[in-house]
């Protein structure tokens, strides 16, 4: 140990330095964000609670009935039935279920949909009391496009 | 008469400010704690959280209280008050007024034990309160509380011998045992404290306390990462809410002897500055030493034991020795 190293030891020089660095922070902002009174940006990729899109104008559901995501789907949460469409050669959606307790939230299903009809949305608080909250229905899907990002909405 | 009643008021007030105070030292520690890693702390009970602590208290009396099957119960129960008694008794030593201060038309002594040989009787409790520990840690008959036990017992026998040996310093500087003779010998603006002509005594006395009073960076006695809590590790519910009220209770008592014996006690930094009472200047001066504790705390990471030991034998021994040795020669010159 040089004489260097003695005089810096005895002088508290390196514990002083770190205790300024934590001065330093001791001062400094807080980067807790105290969750249930405020909440982090969600980021426009998020992949939250799903929507079902239809169209602002006529009210129509986008999905063409493709049966696309229920195949791709891993967990295989994705229920579809479909019936011969009365009106314009479309389709008709009757069943249209996704059971949230078995979905891994991967978007596979959201990227291989060919008409942007099921999107996930930034909705990410889906604590409930009632297992039966997990079972989303056409209908409760399409209420939810109100969360959808807006861009993905035609219009 | 009216002597024992103010020694029984005093006692009572003294004893109840040390209690009153360590919950709100521990919601200190865990606020600063957060302040000092960019965190909140506690924020939820009471106003920023104040009140944390009486909440962890109501948990901590809510538990089982267990005791091993295979533990020595009697040493195992006395374990926790062991470490907590000798810090308030020690607390009767230290003086937070003046001798024979004029209150109401009554002479009162602002010390409870105005005591001839105050620091060897401080010395003595410091050492006591070790037994508490190392009683935890055998008693639990448990490997790990044994070796946080060993590890404390040998801090405290390689530490205390730097300790006393700082404090000779100040003894011949005040040329008394007494700790309120110390103050006295301290009176004047703050450039006649003992920190100043003693500032290697002082530099030596604060760090052997950090080991004394087992906090980071010497905690090696409940090095978690190492031996689960030490000799806390069997320990449940309220005893356990007993080892760390005595910790911070011996951390309050620590700061308030170093207060008096090198940073004037019970008097104000300058003259001019005397009509606040002594008892104020005495606690603003404990929380800023506490809190000297807690800003190197959550500094510093913990030491290696062999680097304790070097620092204890080979550093600090020496230089207390050296530093009596210089103090000794001085004051006989100067007298």
């Amino acid at each position: 140990m040089g004489l260097k190293d003695i005089i810096k030891k005895s002088a508290f020089v390196e514990i002083i330095q770190g205790m300024s660095v934590t001065g330093g922070y001791f001062v400094g902002p807080k980067v807790t964000v105290e969750y249930p009174k405020e909440h982090v940006t969600v980021w426009p990729r998020y992949r939250g609670l799903h929507a079902l899109l239809s169209d602002p104008d006529t009210g129509r559901i986008n999905c063409s009935g493709c049966h696309l995501c229920e195949t791709i789907c891993p967990s295989q949460c994705i229920y579809i039935e479909t019936s011969e469409g009365a009106v314009d050669n479309r389709k008709h959606i009757d069943t249209f279920d996704i059971d949230l307790s078995r979905c891994i939230f991967c978007g596979f299903c959201e990227e291989v949909c060919p008409c942007a009809a099921i999107v996930m949305t930034p909705v990410h608080e889906l604590a409930t009391y009632d297992k039966g909250d997990f079972f989303l229905t056409k209908e409760k899907l399409l209420a939810n496009q109100v969360n959808a990002h807006k861009e993905l909405i035609k219009g | 008469m009216s002597d024992f009643a103010f020694l029984l008021i005093k006692a009572i007030l003294w004893v109840a400010v040390g209690v009153g105070m360590v919950p709100f030292i521990i919601y200190f520690e865990r606020k600063f704690a957060g302040f000092f890693q960019s965190r909140m702390g506690p924020t939820y009970a009471g106003p920023w959280g104040a009140l944390q602590s009486f909440g962890d208290m109501a948990k901590l009396l809510s538990k089982e209280d267990l005791t091993p099957d295979w533990a020595d119960k009697p040493v195992f129960r006395l374990a926790p008050y062991i470490l907590f008694v000798p810090g308030f008794l020690a607390m009767a030593l230290v003086p937070f007024g003046a001798l024979g201060k004029d209150i109401f038309g009554y002479q009162v002594d602002l010390v409870i034990a105005d005591f001839d040989a105050g620091l060897i009787m401080f010395l003595a409790l410091g050492s006591i309160a070790v037994y508490g520990i190392v009683f935890a840690g055998w008693a639990s008959n448990n490997h790990w509380s044994l070796l946080g036990g060993l590890r404390q017992g040998a801090q405290m026998v390689s530490y205390e011998l730097s300790m006393g040996l700082a404090l000779v310093g100040v003894i011949l500087m005040a040329n008394s045992l007494n700790l309120s003779e110390i103050v006295q010998g301290q009176s004047g603006n703050f450039w006649n404290w003992y920190f100043i002509p003693q500032i290697v005594a002082f530099v030596i006395f604060f760090v052997a306390s950090i080991a004394e009073l087992n906090r980071a960076p010497f905690d090696l006695a409940e090095a978690e990462q190492e031996l689960v809590a030490g000799h806390m590790t069997e320990y449940s519910g309220m005893r356990w809410g007993l080892f760390m009220f005595g910790e911070y209770v011996n951390m309050v008592v620590m700061s308030a002897i170093i207060a008096t014996l090198f940073f004037g006690g019970y008097k104000a930094p300058f003259t001019f500055l005397e009509f606040v009472p002594g008892f104020i200047w005495l606690l603003a001066k404990i929380f800023f030493l506490i809190f000297m504790y807690m800003w190197i705390r959550w500094t510093l990471p913990r030491y290696r034991y062999n680097q304790l030991m070097d620092i204890g034998w080979k550093v600090f021994l020496p230089l207390a020795i050296a530093n009596l040795a210089v103090t000794a020669i001085i004051v006989s010159v100067v007298q």
